[in-house]
């Protein structure tokens, strides 16, 4: 509950910010809701916390030029639950930041720190990867992109460098597609999907779909192959999330085994992109 | 100290409406620092994985719960306690005794944390839905009340008709 | 004696009134006082050393690294611990005295992870937690036994070499003659093993002790949340060689205890111990993760071999089992527990035979304590999952042979096999209410309509007893040397030099409103309102009046409690109209109270009120006979003592407790076929106890009670990995029911008032876990006869998953019937 001894910083600008991240055991501080709760229970060594938390350059909801919105790192849920921005442009992604957790997290819980934690309850990992989302990130030696895969990395690890720092997300447009968001929820998520289903035509055009609760969030390509083309039934769907489960790891604890948890990954899939179906036509 | 990176830091702090100076280790949680420094009896302390609510607090008008956040954290913020509720006179005000005619407290633990998330509710919300309570006091544990009359206590304190 | 009469008022009565509480406004207002509050000058704080272990050999303990770190004042081991104290006191040593060995920290040996090893003292709580890491132990670990079972087999790991085996105490319950039943009887249904989990209420606020072993007097002052101070008076006292006169408890708020806090006497007494060594004042609270690991867990009770005869009309005989309950490493309250089931032997029916098989096992697990339903919740889960089972398997209807089996309502009082008196009730109409509320009908039809869907409706009742003011000679049925029968409750109702009303009670609540309701019941017999008394907050040792049972437990402040402030109200009454009749010159009853004054009958304008009163007696006393001056202190205290005798020994035999409260739940859930998550679709109760004091609060504790059991029965549990490492040793990981999981409860209430409190009240609150075993009948209702059992009182969706999709044969779900003919 007491933390150990660290140093703390705030910097007023992000290159202060990034240039304190090459201190050795720098660990950048955003909402805390998930670090801090790591250094009261002593499960992570860090010597100096870079508190990110004022920093305008992190904040905002933008729409870009081409129909993409960038999120910045150190928007909170609640932002994002407020946001107009968003709600006109990916709904499901406000919506999802408006129930996740409860209140007091939501206002300090950021998108960045989120996704950076990456732990497999987290809400946004899947949705991010569901989305073939762009994480910016920022270092001594200036910006680069990473893609989903590029990210998340591990089991609560990403492909940051100890000295970068991800400062927004970009994410493409749902041009008409519509997204379900689907879990079991065990007093956390047991079980999560996202899909962004379009439908032209009565047929399915595009099929993305990402499990959650796993030590990365996983993209199913043979999924999304069966669906894209497809009617979009609730017997065509049911068959081809079937095995959505097969070859997953997921973590087990005292809530749920790895094998309740692997069968339930083409429940939650099925209902995703069934979730995602209903909402179709709506947008774009 | 100064302002770089370091283990002890300079804050000043509104807390209730009373500026606070202090200097204060940046490993200290702001919830020791309003019990421990300030005598403060509102947020309180239920567990150590920042999920029972009892330490929620008013932050630059948003709750939060304080003791996931450090006191250096709060440097320049407002906080509002649930000592800040009552009127200057000690009168409570609607909430509290909406809580108090519906009998939403018992042992009073959670009730300092609680009355502060209804109120940032209440003001986000004047009119919330019981789906809508309920998700709002998410963030704050109660063992006693089954929360059944805590949500009665919001209801009546947006106005709504409760049972008796 | 019996409970004192109430004296009519002509004052519109407090007693029934659903006044808001006392306590409320300082709560409110964030100006209680907890533990954490609370400070002594030049006070260190404390933090324990725990063993991470679940059972292994301490080779040695280092603190010398400790105690050279910043602001160490000291620390302390269970070497030094052992070197002064004597082992703490065990309920229920053997015949040849052996018994469990406990200290007050671990000596040699750690049986249960999260058990204390050490503790030092700083000057602040980062450097006593600092310092903490810096204490080197060096453990071997030791193969660790969890399963109750498995530990009574005499292959398993010993944790006691006192003992030699792991048996804290075995017996048998034999009434009625089980064996002919079965024999007789037209069927006979076999359940292989019900398992009843661990888990515990969790209060919001963890154990605290603040602590002062004053050199000078001796005295040690202790500022903490324990529920029961005296028990652990008399616990701590023999141990530590100290007298109980010198321990001052003090408490007044207390952010929850539910038989939790009974247990953390220890935590004082190594506290004392360590403020002694210091010469410091010591303060410590207890993390979340401490509290999971070490407070106490409720008691996890396996049944096994479970029989129960049955005839062809429905009527169940009674039931022939196996029980184990797994105690934990330690014995704190317990094996107390392997009696106190039987004051509920039959549950709410009227079964004649029952055999229990009792072993109560030590594994390492954290020691079993007092639990919001103490030991009789899990005793009535396991009656209700047997009617719940013969309903099904029989085809009979979950109501119908309910109310054939239930005590009616002109049976009471009801006698049970073991010697138990149910004092009242009336279960077949809290069982019709609670379908209405249910719209059971309604119900019925949403299920055969759900059927094909993926989603199955489960309908299912609940029927339990909260046995309130127990005769604690039922220990004695444990151990016959035991010096404890009986119970009770004290009061001190007075006036100040003013003649300002004061009660001082020896209960200490933790939430359950003792100063609003002592003071509706004081109100109504003195003629004020009970804004015009002043109810002494909490308990302080130093003017509280107390005896041996002196706490907030157990459900019996509605009886023990009120009735000591009913004695000691009704005698200050009777001082306070002696002292006016003697100053009218007139008889005693020709004065009565009213308004704050005493006045005649026939001439209210004659009055004296209770300043005058105060004043010539505490100060005027010349004015008074001089017989009176002497004899009047308008300080009056009771001690309310229920009538109990001491029970047969051997028989096991003899009315365990005076009141019996009620409740019956409904409730109407939705299964997930693929998922096997369980939503709560509707919920009712009904309760039944008595007499009601203050409704609003009577409800409060319904809710409270029914939330916890909902909690439990789908979400919360303490489950321990094979290393004996507890998984859910945090909110993290142990997942409390938030408001998001407790549906709107619906309520009523029936009273059926007890004859034998005088007021016809009972003690409630404990509630008798029915959530559990209603929500057991729901699932079992919606998985039918195709899928195993609901055999465990905890059913996450994964249990219930694996039910849906088992493949197995009828006679292989934990159930099987044996039918002699036709019926």
């Amino acid at each position: 509950m007491l933390l150990a001894s660290v140093d703390y910083f705030r910097p007023d600008t992000l290159t202060e910010a990034v240039e304190a991240l090459g201190t050795p055991g720098a660990r950048v501080l955003a909402g805390g809701q998930s670090l801090i709760s790591l250094l009261k229970l002593r499960a992570a060594q860090v010597d100096l916390l870079v508190d990110i938390t004022r920093l305008e350059e992190l904040r905002g909801i933008e729409v870009l030029d081409d129909g993409s919105v960038r999120i910045g790192a150190g928007v909170t849920y609640d932002d994002m639950a407020t946001s107009q921005t968003l709600a006109d442009s990916h709904p499901k992604l406000s919506d999802v930041a408006s129930f996740t957790v409860d209140a007091q997290v939501r206002n300090r819980g950021t998108f960045g720190g989120n996704l950076c934690h990456n732990d497999p309850i987290n809400n946004f990992p899947p949705m991010v990867a569901a989305l073939d989302g762009t994480m910016h990130a920022r270092g001594p030696n200036g910006d680069r992109d990473l893609s989903a895969e590029d990210f998340f990395t591990g089991y609560f690890a990403n492909g940051l460098e100890a000295d970068e720092i991800l400062i927004s997300v970009t994410v493409p447009p749902l041009n008409g597609r519509a997204m379900g968001y689907q879990e079991i929820e065990i007093g956390e998520a047991a079980a999560r999907a996202v899909a962004a289903i379009g439908i032209d035509d009565g047929v399915i055009s595009s099929a993305q779909v990402a499990l959650g609760c796993l030590p990365v969030p996983t993209r199913l390509p043979q999924v999304e192959q069966r669906l894209t083309g497809a009617q979009p039934s609730a017997e065509v769907v049911a068959e081809a999330t079937e095995d959505a489960g097969e070859g997953i790891q997921p973590v087990a604890d005292a809530d749920a085994s790895a094998e309740y948890r692997r069968a339930m990954a083409p429940v939650v899939a099925k209902r995703a992109v069934l979730e995602a179906i209903e909402q179709g036509g709506r947008h774009g | 100290m100064g302002k770089g990176p370091g283990p002890i830091h300079e804050i000043e702090l509104e807390v209730n409406g009373d500026t606070i100076h202090r200097a204060v280790s940046a490993r200290q949680l702001l919830i020791h620092f309003l019990r421990d420094e300030l005598g403060m009896r509102g947020p309180k302390i239920g567990c150590d994985t920042g999920h029972c609510g009892a330490c929620t607090v008013q932050y630059n008008g948003k709750t939060i719960k304080s003791c996931m956040m450090l006191a250096a954290q709060a440097d320049q913020a407002e906080i509002r306690t649930a000592e800040s509720l009552a009127g200057p006179g000690g009168e409570l005000d609607s909430l509290q005794e909406a809580f108090r005619s519906q009998h939403a407290l018992q042992c009073g633990y959670c009730t300092s944390g609680m009355l502060m998330s209804a109120k940032f509710l209440l003001e986000r919300n004047p009119s919330p839905t019981e789906e809508e309570i309920r998700e709002a006091i998410h963030g704050n544990i109660c063992r006693c009340t089954g929360y059944v009359n805590i949500v009665e206590a919001i209801r009546a304190a947006a106005g709504e008709e409760v049972s008796a | 004696m019996t409970a004192p009469t109430r004296t009519p008022v002509e004052a519109p009565t407090f007693v029934g009134q659903s006044m808001p509480r006392k306590e409320d406004e300082r709560l409110l207002k964030a100006q209680g006082s907890f533990v954490d509050d609370e400070g002594m000058h030049r006070m260190g704080y404390a933090h324990y050393v725990r063993s991470p272990y679940g059972h292994a050999k301490i080779l040695s303990v280092d603190t010398s690294k400790a105690e050279a770190m910043p602001g160490v004042i000291t620390t302390l081991v269970g070497d030094e611990v052992k070197a002064m104290t004597e082992p703490l006191f065990q309920f229920a040593p053997r015949e040849d005295g052996s018994q469990v060995i406990e200290y007050l920290l671990a000596v040699d040996r750690v049986r249960y992870q999260g058990e204390a090893v050490a503790v030092v003292l700083a000057e602040t709580r980062d450097q006593a937690r600092d310092a903490a890491e810096a204490v080197e132990v060096d453990y071997e670990p030791l193969p660790v036994l969890l399963d109750g079972v498995e530990a009574a087999d005499s292959s398993a790991p010993v944790l006691h070499d006192s003992l030699g085996d792991n048996i804290a105490w075995k017996s048998m319950f034999d009434w009625g003659e089980v064996d002919l039943a079965l024999s007789n009887a037209d069927h006979v249904v076999k359940i292989d093993k019900l398992h009843f989990h661990r888990y515990s209420s969790t209060p919001l606020e963890c154990s605290g002790v603040l602590v002062n072993w004053d050199p000078g007097t001796d005295m040690i002052r202790v500022v903490s949340n324990n529920q029961f101070p005296m028990f652990g008076a008399l616990v701590l006292g023999p141990s530590m060689g100290v007298g109980v006169d010198q321990f001052d408890f003090v408490s007044q708020d207390i952010g929850g205890g539910f038989g939790i806090k009974i247990n953390n006497y220890t935590h004082i007494g190594v506290l004392a111990l360590l403020s002694r060594k210091a010469r410091r004042p010591v303060k410590w609270t207890e993390y979340r993760t401490e509290h999971h690991q070490s407070a106490g867990h409720g008691n996890e009770r396996t049944f096994t071999d479970i029989e129960v005869p049955v005839m062809a009309d429905g009527t169940i005989l009674g039931f022939k089992m196996k029980a184990f309950d797994n105690a934990g490493a330690y014995l704190h309250y317990e094996p107390l527990g392997a009696v106190i089931w039987s004051q509920v032997v039959p549950g709410p029916y009227k079964f004649k035979h029952v055999q229990v098989d009792y072993t109560e096992t030590l594994t390492n697990k954290c020691p079993a304590v007092p639990n919001r339903g103490y030991s009789r919740m899990q005793h009535i889960w396991l009656v209700e999952r047997i009617v719940d089972l013969v309903a099904q398997e029989l085809n009979f209807d979950p109501v119908e042979i309910r109310k054939k089996n239930y005590v009616q309502p002109e049976d009471y009082p009801y006698t049970t096999p073991n010697g138990c008196v149910y004092d009242s009730g009336n279960l077949p109409a809290a069982l019709e209410r609670v379908l209405e509320l249910i719209d059971y009908e309604a119900a019925l039809q949403k299920k055969k309509e759900a059927e094909g869907t993926g989603k199955r409706i489960g309908i299912g009742i609940g029927t339990t007893l909260d046995s309130g003011t127990n005769n604690f000679g039922q220990s004695r049925i444990l151990n016959p040397e035991l010096p404890f029968s009986g119970n009770g409750e004290a009061c001190t109702a007075m006036l100040d030099l003013y003649g300002e009303i004061m009660l001082k009670l020896g209960t200490n609540p933790q939430g359950q409103g003792h100063e609003t309701t002592a003071a509706q019941v004081a109100a109504d017999i003195l003629g004020v309102s009970p804004e015009d008394i002043r109810v002494w907050a909490g308990f302080d040792k130093s003017h509280s009046t107390y005896i041996g049972f002196s706490g907030t437990y157990a459900s019996q402040f509605a009886v023990t409690g009120i009735n000591a402030v009913i004695g000691a109200t009704e005698k200050l009454k009777n001082e306070i109209i002696t002292v006016a009749a003697a100053v009218f010159g007139v008889d005693a009853d020709q004065v009565e109270l009213a308004g704050g004054s005493a006045r005649l009958k026939d001439n209210p304008e004659a009055e004296i009120p209770f300043i005058g009163i105060a004043n010539m007696v505490f100060a005027n006393n010349a004015e008074l006979p001089h017989h009176l001056a002497e004899s009047i202190s308008l300080t009056c205290r009771h001690v309310y003592v229920p009538k109990f005798e001491v029970p047969d020994t051997d028989k096991k035999y003899g009315n365990l407790t005076l009141t019996y409260a009620t409740q019956t739940h409904a409730a109407v859930i939705e299964v997930d076929e693929e998922t096997g998550k369980v939503e709560i679709l509707d919920y009712a109760v009904v309760d039944d106890c008595g007499k009601r004091i203050n409704p609003m609060i009577v409800e409060g504790q319904v809710h409270g009670a029914t939330a916890h059991g909902i909690g439990a029965a789908l979400k919360e549990t303490f489950e321990y990995d094979e290393d004996g490492q507890l998984l859910t040793s945090n909110f993290l990981f142990y997942h409390a029911a938030t408001s998001t999981d407790v549906p709107a409860i619906k309520t009523d209430a029936i009273e059926s008032p007890s004859p034998f409190t005088g007021t016809g009240a009972k003690g409630m609150g404990e509630g008798g876990g029915a959530p559990l075993h209603t929500i057991c009948a729901a699932i079992q209702n919606a998985l039918g006869k195709d899928a195993p059992i609901v055999d465990d009182s905890h059913n996450p969706p994964e249990r219930v998953w694996r039910k849906l999709n088992w493949q197995g044969s009828p006679d292989e779900r934990g159930v099987t019937v044996l039918s002699t003919s036709e019926a």
